[in-house]
């Protein structure tokens, strides 16, 4: 039984990471296919990869949009989560679920709704249209996020500085915030590895200037290389990265 | 700093439901005021219109002279120990400790000096630099008070701050409650639903029901010359006199309290057989039935060391008996 579950238990890992670890194997790879007999190792397809000016660009535009839509998204989403916390309206439910909603709506709806309004108004695609789209998805993950972690006592926590004198502004800075630092942190981290990751949306909503997903879509067209592997292990690293950064920062600290 | 309050036909409307009626009250200067009552009685209400959480219907709140009634909290010469502490979680105590002081713009320096020296009032000078998930209920509740009395408001109010405690922190932490106050001379309003706990630290007890005011004044007097009928029962156990009819509205009652019944007295109650008793410490609580038509029965605690045989008859007298009225 013993071998059994752990012979499970690998098959499961196996499962998991046997395509990332082919796609990073094969990015050593020396001929000019990434298919097996595994004639590495070398690292020239990296070399490529960074020496490829278009890839370096849009590798720049895609941290760029990810770190700045999800510092919008996370603000949109704290002011929401905080004033449908705090303050019964009429409504209340109902708005709470309107702002969840587009979580449910796959992607390319999204994108395809805001092509047509876009359009409508004028607006060439660009990273900017990219940048609201990646917005438009993330707001309803930081309210939520957000919105679950707050509960009454914060809410007491908030009347007690205001009690001592404390204005919104400084409740809000001083006592909220800090408070939600963890789900703050987890929220943003988030955000930015969806937005990082996103192609449905950045492929319809960018023209000239396009993200990294969208650069490799158009790699890929042209065939199999180890290149693009190189590219695929260079993203899955910096994904890895963000997941350790949270994991020391924030999950670590919760913990204790 | 302390300053004394006026409450002025203080009404409180929640929809249709009204929470509080007509209050009129007045505290002096550093008095250790107790709100006591049964839950849902307007207590936390009234404390809430007191620290500006809450705008009265109509009426007006008054401190040292001053017309509150539409100041925000944060304004207010008052400050409030909350039900759960609200303890900041992030900060370390001094930091809690200050942070009204932060609030009003004094430098780090005097600010931390000042922590440090509440801190010290309330024995937590040495855990200045943990943090509050660190401590346990009773210190949570004492760096709560701290935090509280830092910005040296006229009023402290402390809406039932020791109702998570266990009985033996409870007691000790009502005489340290008092000992404070009369050093800090801060005058306090708490709420409560003990009568114990309203005796054993007030100068001035408010007894409400129903969003009413039942009666006010020093322990002893709601005690023992309770102005309605409710507040004589919320203060401790009540024996009715001659309870033969069953009472209606309107109808005045003489009532006595158990201790007051005893072999000697003002008046006579007549023979009367001890049906059972038990031993609670500091007094034998007895059962007794008078020997005539009606059977009534009366609840007396006597002295330790006075207790005769059960099944025993004796003339039983009460003294401080009080007549009261009525009302439901």
């Amino acid at each position: 039984m013993r071998i059994l579950s752990w012979a499970y238990l690998a098959a499961i890992f196996v499962f998991i990471f046997l395509p990332v670890v082919v796609l990073v194997l094969f990015s050593f790879q020396d001929s000019r296919l990434p298919i097996p007999p595994f004639d590495g190792p070398t690292l020239k397809w990296y070399a490529t990869v960074l020496a490829d000016r278009n890839m370096m660009e849009a590798l720049a535009n895609s941290l760029l949009v990810a770190l700045i839509s999800a510092a919008i998204a996370l603000l949109l989403g704290f002011f929401a989560a905080q004033g449908l916390s705090r303050v019964k309206l009429p409504g209340s439910v109902l708005m709470r679920g309107v702002l969840i909603a587009p979580m449910t709506v796959s992607y390319l709806i999204i994108a395809l709704g805001l092509l047509t309004v876009f359009n409508n108004l004028g607006f060439r695609p660009s990273l900017w249209t990219t940048g609201i789209g990646h917005v438009v998805i993330n707001v309803p993950l930081c309210f939520a996020i957000l919105f679950a972690a707050m509960g009454d006592h914060q809410k007491n926590a908030e009347r007690a500085a205001r009690d001592l004198g404390a204005s919104e502004l400084q409740v809000v800075f001083l006592v909220s915030a800090p408070m939600l630092k963890p789900a703050l942190l987890a929220a943003y981290f988030l955000a930015v590895t969806f937005s990082w990751d996103e192609f449905i949306i950045a492929f319809l909503l960018t023209r000239f200037d396009v993200t990294l997903p969208v650069e490799i879509w158009s790699m890929l067209r042209s065939g199999l290389s180890p290149a693009t592997n190189a590219i695929g292990s260079l993203v899955f690293l910096v994904s890895i990265a963000i997941l350790i950064i949270l994991e020391l920062t924030v999950f670590r600290k919760s913990k204790s | 700093m302390t300053a004394d309050v006026s409450l002025q036909s203080i009404d409180q409307y929640f929809g249709d439901f009204q929470a509080l009626e007509n209050i009129n009250l007045h505290f002096d200067a550093g008095e250790f005021v107790v709100l006591l009552g049964p839950s849902g009685c307007g207590k936390s209400t009234l404390l809430f219109i007191l620290g500006g959480f809450l705008a009265p219907t109509s009426g007006q709140v008054l401190i040292g002279g001053e017309d509150m009634s539409r100041v925000a909290p944060k304004d207010r010469p008052t400050t409030t120990m909350f039900q759960d502490y609200a303890l900041f979680p992030h900060m370390s105590l001094r930091d809690n400790v200050g942070f009204g002081l932060r609030m009003r713009g004094q430098s780090r320096k005097a600010r931390h000096d000042r922590a440090d020296e509440m801190l010290d009032l309330v024995g937590l000078l040495d855990k200045a630099n943990h943090k509050p998930h660190e401590l346990s209920g009773g210190q949570r509740q004492r760096v709560a008070l701290a935090r509280a009395l830092a910005v040296d408001p006229e009023v402290l109010l402390l809406d039932e701050p020791l109702g998570a405690l266990d009985l033996k922190l409870r007691r000790q932490m009502q005489e340290e409650l008092k000992a404070i106050q009369r050093k800090v001379g801060t005058t306090f309003v708490h709420v409560t639903h003990d009568q114990e706990e309203a005796m054993a630290i007030a100068d001035r007890i408010v007894v409400m029901n129903h969003g009413k005011v039942e009666d006010a004044g020093p322990p002893e007097d709601v005690y023992l010359r309770p102005k309605t009928l409710f507040a004589a029962n919320f203060m401790g156990d009540l024996n009715r006199l001659s309870a033969a009819q069953p009472a209606r509205v309107g109808d005045y009652i003489e009532c006595v309290r158990p201790e007051n019944i005893g072999p000697a007295g003002e008046v006579a109650l007549g023979d009367a057989i001890l049906e059972n008793a038990a031993f609670f410490g500091t007094y034998h609580r007895c059962h007794f039935q008078v020997l005539d038509e009606v059977k009534t029965s009366y609840v007396a605690h006597l002295p330790i060391g006075e207790l005769p045989q059960v099944g025993d008859t004796v003339s039983l007298f009460a003294s401080n008996v009080v007549t009261l009225e009525v009302t439901e």
